[in-house]
């Protein structure tokens, strides 16, 4: 194990370093302006690479400090000593396995009680700290006042203002780096009872250590499997009598030691920022704080995100975009101006019936290709990726993930899966994609298959909005029936698949007021990106159905269908939307605009066909991602599981709506 | 760039850009944040060289 040698292992690569100049690494939560330091700092001369082992980058410059050199490390974010993702565990790995001369502490002047948590953690573990309490001017501008000087003097160790981003502060940050000596420090104590138990556990370990024993001992505590194996080579035959003292202690007397531990280090750092920061009596939380704090309740959050729903989703994008945007283009341009005109230009054009077909028959690249594309689908997208930028530019993604964590957890998922599920409402391939970014392959699979089964992408949701809306009751029963098959599904998925949920922390940014300039740029860029990506691959998928058409293989493929049709109560014309959405989702919602449009589907065959299309299986980009992220056997399994579940429920809603005539 | 998801702010060149998996064909116009893995779009050289007129201006 890579991870903690031995102190004197660390100290010869310590002295050969400071033979050569100095180590300094930056350390601190995400967001806090760590690379800012870094660029300032190394300027233009910086390597980035995979930390060993992982796939975590790490960033690598070189400074001249006064003629005094030195190599600046950026390590990844990290919340506490105790890692919980693969970030926090390279980052610690940093800290211990390359044993710099300088540890920089960067945190936010904004959340100093909360960041100082961690301060304390270095510190206790006999780290060279110097700590930067960076965007100052930030928290000046909100009234905040600190005591710099007294914060030193409490800590024990240097502490700089800065405001990096403005270029504040560096001069002092570089001087301190120069003149930094690993010098006496605070020591800060916890309980009477806690620190029994603490120097009991340090009282056996007779090892060497990087970390302060202390340190080795609460981390211990808290079941740190990596310290443990540390512990274990290091100490040998008396690492039974530290494991039996460490379970011994860390569960006599409490129900939990990381509460415990947490809430005694909350109550020192109370009590260090007392008389440091002053937060001015007369300051009330600003609207964005107050809608941040309604965005993440329950209480509050639900209902919110229920009026964002309706507001964003059925009203803007259904009823606007799908609604009257759709009609305005298809009917009011494409059926009754621009398809008349091309058809002529075409027939006076090419002579031969079947070349005609392809550009402008029932599956021609022109009038339906092109006009699904621009008549129907764009603006959809349109509206959704406005009201997406909108919501983006706020913050409330983060939220949203911090109020649905507590949900997720009963699917196997959590908050972090907000980003996939919510790019699948933009498109499931790119979301599907995105999946890599969980925690776990457990996570991943259930969220690839929940996105495969019960995301309906941006069009696929607008035509559906704007479709079903106009039957009353159809929108509701769709509503019913997707959410609780996602519950049942990802209920089931996490009760089947073996593994644990992972913790969920998140760094909010501030909520703040959308700017114009940043959602139009956002919604034109997503725009002209989606656009690209369709309009090929509709145009492919009309030259394939227009080759299928004529070799009758088109008609074969329908009437493959047609039973199944029949037995979720649809017409045989709704197996060519089915066809459709397996080329591309939209398209097939858009072939049901047809349907609809052509008064071939009652309000239950509308809402059944609606319902098993968008559980249907995933379109042919999103199952060729799945194959890439997951593999054959996943992909493979999850697209028969969908196809068959989805025809399943329509069969099932058909027959229930059949038997209780709600439609 | 400012991530529109987790707020992280990192250089353009930072971004985790045309990773190519999606099978789309040509230029990607989405830059991945480094921290989160969220997809932010790019903005258009166009809007870039306006948005830098408009400062020379100011």
């Amino acid at each position: 194990m890579a991870l903690f040698r031995k102190n004197s292992q660390s100290l010869s690569s310590s002295h050969s370093t400071q033979a050569k100049g100095k180590k300094v690494a930056l350390v601190g939560n995400p967001n806090v302006g760590k690379s800012v330091l870094f660029n300032a700092l190394t300027g233009a001369y910086v390597t980035v690479s995979n930390y060993p082992g992982t796939s975590v980058e790490v960033a690598r410059g070189n400074a001249v400090i006064d003629g005094c050199h030195c190599e600046i490390i950026d390590t990844p974010g990290m919340y506490s000593l105790l890692p919980i993702t693969e970030e926090e565990r390279v980052a610690r790995e940093i800290l211990l396995n390359e044993s710099p001369d300088v540890v920089i502490h960067v945190l936010d002047a904004r959340n100093l009680e909360r960041m100082l948590t961690m301060t304390l953690q270095l510190v206790e573990a006999g780290l060279p700290v110097l700590l930067v309490v960076n965007i100052m001017d930030e928290a000046e501008r909100m009234g905040l006042v600190i005591d710099i000087p007294l914060l030193r003097e409490k800590l024990g160790i240097p502490v700089v203002a800065a405001a990096t981003a403005k270029k504040r502060g560096l001069a002092e940050i570089r001087a301190q780096i120069k003149a930094y000596d690993r010098q006496s420090h605070a020591v800060f104590g916890y309980n009477r009872r806690l620190e029994k138990d603490i120097e009991e556990v340090a009282g056996l370990l007779r090892g060497e250590y990087t970390l302060s024993r202390k340190t080795v001992a609460l981390l211990l505590m808290q079941r740190d499997e990596e310290v443990a194996a540390l512990v274990h080579a290091s100490e040998k035959e008396r690492y039974e009598a530290v494991v039996a003292l460490v379970k011994d202690k860390s569960f006599a007397h409490r129900e939990s030691f990381h509460l415990d531990l947490s809430l005694e280090r909350k109550a020192i750092v109370k009590r260090l920022v007392e008389g440091v920061m002053t937060v001015p009596a007369q300051r009330r939380a600003t609207f964005g704080e107050r809608l941040s704090r309604w965005a993440v309740r329950p209480l509050t959050g639900v209902p919110l995100l229920l009026v964002v729903l309706y507001f964003g989703l059925y009203k803007f994008v259904g009823d606007f975009g799908a609604g009257t945007l759709v009609d305005f283009l298809e009917k009011g341009i494409f059926e009754e101006h621009f398809n008349p005109w091309i058809t002529g230009v075409v027939h006076a054009v090419i002579p031969w019936e079947t070349i005609r077909e392809l550009f402008t028959g029932e599956y021609g690249v022109i009038t339906l290709g092109f006009r699904y594309a621009v008549g129907i689908i764009l603006p959809i997208v349109a509206t959704f990726f406005l009201f997406f930028s909108l919501l983006e530019d706020s913050g409330y993604f983060p939220r949203l993930a911090l109020l649905v964590d507590r949900i997720f957890k009963y699917f196997g998922l959590t908050g972090r899966a907000v980003i996939p599920m919510v790019l699948g409402f933009g498109c499931d391939t790119m979301a599907t994609m995105v999946t890599r970014t969980l925690e776990t392959v457990r996570e991943r699979i259930i969220a690839t298959l929940l996105l495969a089964l019960a995301i309906p992408c941006s069009a696929q949701l607008g035509v559906i909005l704007a479709l079903l809306s106009k039957a009353p009751g159809a929108l509701l029963v769709w509503t019913v029936c997707l959410l609780l098959i996602f519950v049942v599904i990802g209920f089931l998925a996490a009760r089947l698949m073996p593994g644990e949920t992972p913790m969920f922390y998140m760094e909010l940014p501030p909520m703040r007021l959308p700017q114009l300039s940043n959602i139009l740029t956002k919604t034109y860029t997503r725009m002209q990106w989606y656009f690209m990506e369709i309009l090929p691959l509709f145009i492919l998928a009309s030259v394939l159905l227009w080759l299928g058409k004529i070799t009758h293989f088109f008609t074969t493929l329908v009437d493959w269908m047609t039973p199944v049709m029949a037995a979720i109560g649809l017409p045989r014309e709704t197996a060519v939307a089915f066809i459709f959405g397996f080329f591309r989702r939209d398209y097939g919602a858009a072939g049901l605009y047809d349907l609809q449009t052509k008064g071939l589907l009652n309000p239950r065959q509308l809402t059944v066909a609606a319902v098993t299309l968008t559980l249907f299986i995933p379109c042919v980009a999103q199952f060729l991602i799945m194959k890439k992220e997951r593999g054959w056997k996943v992909s493979l399994s999850i697209g028969l599981f969908v196809s068959l579940l989805a025809f399943g429920c329509g069969w099932g809603l058909n027959r229930l709506l059949l038997a209780t005539g709600i439609l | 760039m400012k991530c529109g998801y987790c707020g992280y702010e990192f250089p353009e060149e930072e971004g985790i850009r045309g990773c190519g998996r999606c099978g789309m064909p040509g230029r990607c116009h989405m830059v991945r944040c480094p921290r989160c893995f969220y997809e932010n779009p790019l903005e258009p050289a166009m809007i870039k060289k306006l948005k830098k007129l408009i400062e020379k201006k100011s």
